[in-house]
């Protein structure tokens, strides 16, 4: 057996991992799909709002984007900064750890895909009623803040697993 | 079968790391085609607005490419300038 076998595992569950956190990227992309769909549908229906549709369109489209950007920091993390490679204790624990934080970092698809409808539904909204374009703006981003919570959590136990691993004390 | 080295264990995994990131594409797929279809539905409703609708549309599907984006990065970083290789 080669002697670094145990530190290979934990470095190629990483690789795996970092490919998992990725996938959360489906949900912003489906969800600002629709976002931009949406915008296409309110310019065709009133074209002279198209500045404000295409504005509200880009804002509920940013905050959407949010859980790929989280699941591409966690990615980069695994991948050049990873803690694992440094922590003591069983290589097993260690490497589901690194797989766990992957697969947790998938939850971002829920975040991407609402927040990504939340806007489109907000830019049609504009697009109607120009007038409220204020407060149809802030429910969406309240509305938006509340679908990022399960994203936020799932950031959450990633940390946790490959920065305060609760469970190598365990053993 | 030869012995499973520490090296070609960390390749092949990230072997598979590349293959799963790219899963993120079928994201920017659907909504990208969702975005399209509004398009061409916009188009047909108000063809005299054609330029106007096609560049919210291209806008929006512009935002919408990124995350397929980082999913092909990261797979490029894991296959041509693996970071974990020199951390062996």
């Amino acid at each position: 057996m080669d002697p670094n076998l145990d530190k290979a595992l934990v470095l190629g569950f990483s690789a795996i991992a970092a490919g998992l956190a990725m996938i959360a990227g489906v949900g912003p992309g489906i969800g600002q799909g629709f976002a931009a769909g949406k915008g296409a549908e309110a310019v065709a229906k009133n074209p002279k709002s198209s500045k404000n549709t295409t504005m509200v369109m880009l804002l509920g489209a940013a905050v959407a984007e949010t859980s790929g950007i989280l699941s591409l920091v966690i990615a980069l993390i695994l991948l050049y900064g990873n803690p694992l490679v440094t922590t003591t204790g069983s290589k097993l624990i260690i490497m589901a750890s690194a797989l766990g934080a992957g697969f947790a970092m998938i939850a971002g698809l829920g975040p991407g895909i609402g927040q990504g409808y939340a806007a489109g539904k907000a830019t049609e909204a504009v697009g109607k009623r120009e007038r409220h374009q204020s407060a149809i703006i802030r429910t969406m981003f309240l509305g938006q803040a509340v679908a990022q919570t399960t994203g936020i959590y799932a950031l959450i136990i990633a940390l946790v697993l490959m920065f305060a691993n609760p469970l190598i004390k365990l053993l | 079968m030869e012995p499973i080295t520490g090296k070609a264990l960390v390749l092949a995994c990230s072997a598979i790391g590349a293959g799963l990131a790219m899963i993120a594409g079928i994201g920017p797929g659907i909504g990208q085609g969702f975005a399209a279809g509004k398009g061409a539905e916009g188009v047909g409703r108000q063809p005299e607005v054609q330029g106007d609708i096609v560049r919210t549309m291209l806008l929006g599907a512009a935002v919408a490419e990124t995350t397929g984006i980082y999913g092909l990065i990261i797979a490029l970083i894991l296959l041509f300038a693996n970071p974990l290789i020199g951390l062996l």
